[in-house]
């Protein structure tokens, strides 16, 4: 590994809805563990999430999706309790088929995994740390939250990776979920969990080999957010490094990407030569800390990911993440088979159109006849831009989805579906999509909107993905 | 090449019968479509039979026609179903008068029918985006209600139309349809109802859709001489046109006309010498409001935007200039989606013989146009009397 390895970018994504904590007091007449939290979509799940962080941090490297090499990601929640969804991933983000996959779950210490992986790797390699916990709303449901964060290594980067440590102890039930079970509990005995935690993530921390006393930025394991100020206390660090690396209060408790987001928080505001350390914490139990050196500032876009929000009520949070209950629709999915789904990938996650080469018009989907001069040509391969314009749009009510939907809609309400022009150089072309993270009423002819990762639907047990659009 | 004649035609009533079959209504569409012809009409002179279905629910998916048609007692004869959504029946039609024309058929059965309340709201909204470009419109989370919607959306930001002009389509239908017995919803609405109604699919509200119609429709198809034999007054087919489009709203140049019912207008005009001005009366295929105005303009009725003008000035209303949808239209009669083309036919039957509930003052010249899906395929029919009445 060279020395000069590091991140060269990074990306965030942190879902729209949040949660504030009067609502969390309100409802349950208690003090909220957090002042706000993320609460992820009907339609998104960790990998959503970590297409768009992974892709923000590609797009902001100005490099080829192709070129990366490998592709890392750590979640306590993968969409499935078995399936790889690492290649799912790979194909969304535009990576090559021959890009090594890895993926780390099991606690929250997965997101150093995932980093120590992407930093060990030869090449391009990317990172994701994407999460999105569930627990009892009346239990850890009060503090849960979701984001994702990616880090693209390379040679020469802005932000070199220093050193790694780690420290272990058989020490179980500080946060855990049993088998089959989608919800994280904790047995809730202070002091044992305070200072298991304490002692690892500080005893790994102070085992990096960097200049601790240039440290300006600390994300410490942060279930709540005294925790990193608990575990600094054996740290040399000033309260205001942790600070800058804690983000729990603003996004909830998102599993092994509270710690990552905190990262990036932390990095956000690193100057050259200064040093950023992670303390990542799985229960178990296992502490492992990274260290950094910041050769030249690096703009993470962190906080305006956090600032940005929208608040809904508690009831609807509940809604969103399923707890309020979900009924089952007669009537199955389109007879649209999996395999023929497959074949459109390509259009569902990247836009892939055609040009006619002999009259230059667009298609999408490219296949059959050219659309303009309607003869059979073999197109050439085309990649839309994202960025488009509604020119018709409707809204589908609670009760009017065709049922492959009402699950997702029961939940998140009613939803828009327009048809978007989208043109480029080389010409336009339009297609359906379903707009999300939007008020359906607000949206009109001639709105401006941007394609997002998302959940479509789900049939015989298997989640299809493919672009939806949001405002811009 | 003998011309070909409608001498019989007859519809089931239109509505919700879930204790029914598409056999057992296609016995009402048929006895009425026997019982209409003049003369004594003995069935074993039907010497083929094409019949249109979507075959929602998936009940017969495979050879219902037959199924039909010897229940029907019409034993051995050569059946043909067709499916072309919507348009099954208009396209069945046009089989049927191919097939007569031809000559190697002297009588031949167009029809259609369907049942769509049977089951739970679920199960049929499951059907009912299948027509589109599945693929791809179903899969964005829209039934058709959503595609014309999408299609209404752009028209009022293209021509500045309102939801009043939208409206008055409903207004009128409900009016026709409040005099024909067999209208499914055969009552009158007011602007105000129609303009009030709950969403559906924004801009369209529930007055500005089509329901869920069971039923079923029939039309016996002759040649000169037998329409000669049979009929006192047999109406001619004088033009038959029909056009396919790309299936999909969003695959089209425009999202506010539909270019297939633009040239199946065209070839029907040709065909039969005459223009929108010779006609006396129009059934067309207003599954959603919008559709109806899309029709005006694609059949040539007026210039691009110009539709809700002829709405509020009362042109196409039974007094007016060229009276549509007499019969109440999709909106109020009813739209069993196999069974609506010829369904239209009955009325223009009826229409052309002085028969109608609302009747049109001494019409010559009718046209029926159906769509299946949002366009991809229309058919468009001319009708005429025959002068003097009998052949």
């Amino acid at each position: 590994m060279s020395s000069e390895r590091g991140i060269v970018a990074t990306g965030v994504y942190i879902p729209q809805s949040r949660l504030d904590g009067d609502e969390i007091e309100a409802a349950w007449e208690t003090s909220a563990p957090v002042s706000r939290a993320a609460v992820p979509n009907a339609d998104e799940d960790t990998l959503t999430m970590a297409v768009t962080a992974g892709r923000d941090a590609i797009e902001s490297s100005s490099r080829e999706p192709r070129a990366v090499d490998h592709l890392a990601i750590g979640t306590t929640t993968p969409p499935l309790d078995e399936e790889e969804f690492a290649p799912r991933a790979a194909s969304a983000l535009g990576l090559r088929e021959d890009t090594e996959l890895d993926v780390a779950t099991q606690s929250p210490a997965a997101g150093a995994d995932a980093l120590l992986s992407a930093a060990a790797a030869d090449g391009p390699a990317l990172a994701v740390v994407s999460d999105a916990p569930t627990g009892n709303p009346a239990e850890v449901g009060q503090r849960v939250g979701a984001g994702a964060a990616a880090f693209l290594f390379d040679e020469s980067g802005a932000v070199v990776f220093a050193d790694a440590a780690t420290r272990s102890r058989d020490a179980p039930g500080i946060r855990f979920r049993e088998r089959g079970s989608d919800t994280v509990e904790q047995l809730a005995i202070t002091t044992y969990e305070r200072e298991t935690i304490r002692d690892l993530v500080s005893t790994a921390v102070d085992g990096l080999d960097v200049d601790h006393a240039a440290v300006t930025g600390a994300s410490l394991y942060q279930p709540t957010a005294d925790i990193p100020h608990r575990i600094a206390r054996a740290l040399p660090y000033e309260a205001e490094s942790v600070e800058r690396g804690t983000v729990v209060t603003d996004i909830g408790d998102a599993g092994a990407a509270t710690t990552a987001i905190g990262l990036l928080a932390a990095l956000e505001e690193s100057a050259p030569s200064s040093v950023t350390v992670a303390g990542f914490f799985g229960s178990g139990a296992t502490a492992i800390a990274l260290g950094f050196e910041t050769r030249a500032a690096i703009d993470t876009g962190v906080s305006a990911a956090i600032e940005n929000g929208v608040s809904i009520p508690y009831a609807a949070a509940l809604r969103e993440r399923g707890h309020l209950g979900e009924t089952e629709v007669a009537g199955g999915g389109a007879h649209v088979s999996l395999p023929s789904w497959q074949r459109t990938l390509p259009q569902r996650y990247r836009l892939e159109a055609g040009q006619c080469p002999d009259c230059g018009a667009v298609a999408f989907p490219p296949e059959g006849a050219c659309p303009d001069c309607h003869e059979r040509v073999a197109f050439d391969a085309l990649e839309l831009p994202r960025t488009g314009a509604i020119v018709a749009v409707t809204v589908i009510g609670q009760g009017g989805a065709p049922p492959e939907f009402v699950k997702v809609q029961r939940r998140d309400g009613p939803f828009a579906v327009a048809i978007v022009e989208v043109s480029s150089d080389d010409g336009a072309a339009r297609f359906p999509v379903q707009l999300t993270d939007c008020d359906p009423e607000a949206v009109s002819v001639g709105d401006r909107v941007v394609g997002r990762f998302r959940r479509i639907y789900s049939v015989e047990g298997v989640t299809r993905y493919g672009l939806k659009f949001v405002p811009e | 090449m003998t011309d070909a004649y409608i001498i019989g035609a007859g519809q089931s009533d239109f509505g919700s019968f879930p204790s029914e079959s598409y056999r057992s209504l296609f016995d009402d569409a048929f006895d009425e479509a026997v019982e209409s012809v003049d003369a004594e009409f003995d069935t074993d002179r039907i010497d083929e039979a094409f019949l249109g279905t979507l075959g929602v629910g998936g009940r017969q998916l495979g050879l219902s026609g037959p199924a039909v048609t010897e229940h029907l007692g019409l034993h051995g004869i050569p059946t043909t179903r067709v499916e072309n959504a919507c348009a099954a029946s208009g396209y069945a039609l046009r089989q049927a008068v191919m097939a007569v024309r031809s000559g190697m058929v002297d009588v031949a059965l167009a029809g259609g029918y369907e049942v769509m309340t049977d089951m739970s709201g679920d199960h049929t909204k499951w059907w009912l985006g299948v027509s589109g470009e599945t693929e791809w419109e179903r899969l964005s989370g829209t039934t058709f209600a959503g595609v014309y919607a999408q299609m209404a959306s752009a028209y009022m930001r293209e021509h500045g139309a309102t939801k009043e002009d939208i409206s008055r389509v409903a207004v009128k239908n409900h009016a026709n349809g409040a005099q024909n017995p067999h209208a499914q919803l055969g009552f009158e609405c007011s602007l105000e109802d129609a303009m009030n109604a709950p969403d559906v699919a924004a801009p369209l509200n529930l007055y500005h859709c089509c329901p869920t119609t069971d039923g079923a429709s029939a039309v016996l198809v002759a040649s000169e001489d037998a329409a000669r034999e049979l009929s006192d007054a047999p109406v001619r087919v004088a033009g038959a046109g029909a056009a396919s489009g790309r299936v999909g709203l969003f695959q089209r140049d425009s999202l506010t006309r539909i270019p297939a019912s633009e040239t199946a207008a065209k070839r029907a005009y040709e065909a039969a010498g005459v223009g929108p001005a010779d006609l006396d009366f129009a059934e067309v295929h207003d599954c959603f409001a919008i559709a109806e105005l899309a029709a005006y303009e694609d059949l040539g009725f007026c210039d691009r935007g110009e539709a809700p003008r002829l709405l509020r000035e009362g042109v196409t209303d039974p007094d007016g200039d060229l009276p549509v949808n007499t019969s109440g239209g999709l909106k109020s009669k009813g739209h069993p989606i196999g069974a609506t083309g010829t369904g239209q036919v009955v009325e223009a039957f009826a229409q052309l013989r002085g028969d109608a509930h609302v009747q049109v003052a001494d019409p010559t010249v009718g046209l029926t146009h159906n769509v299946g899906g949002s366009g991809g395929g229309v058919t468009v029919h001319i009708f005429e009397r025959v002068d003097g009445g009998a052949l």
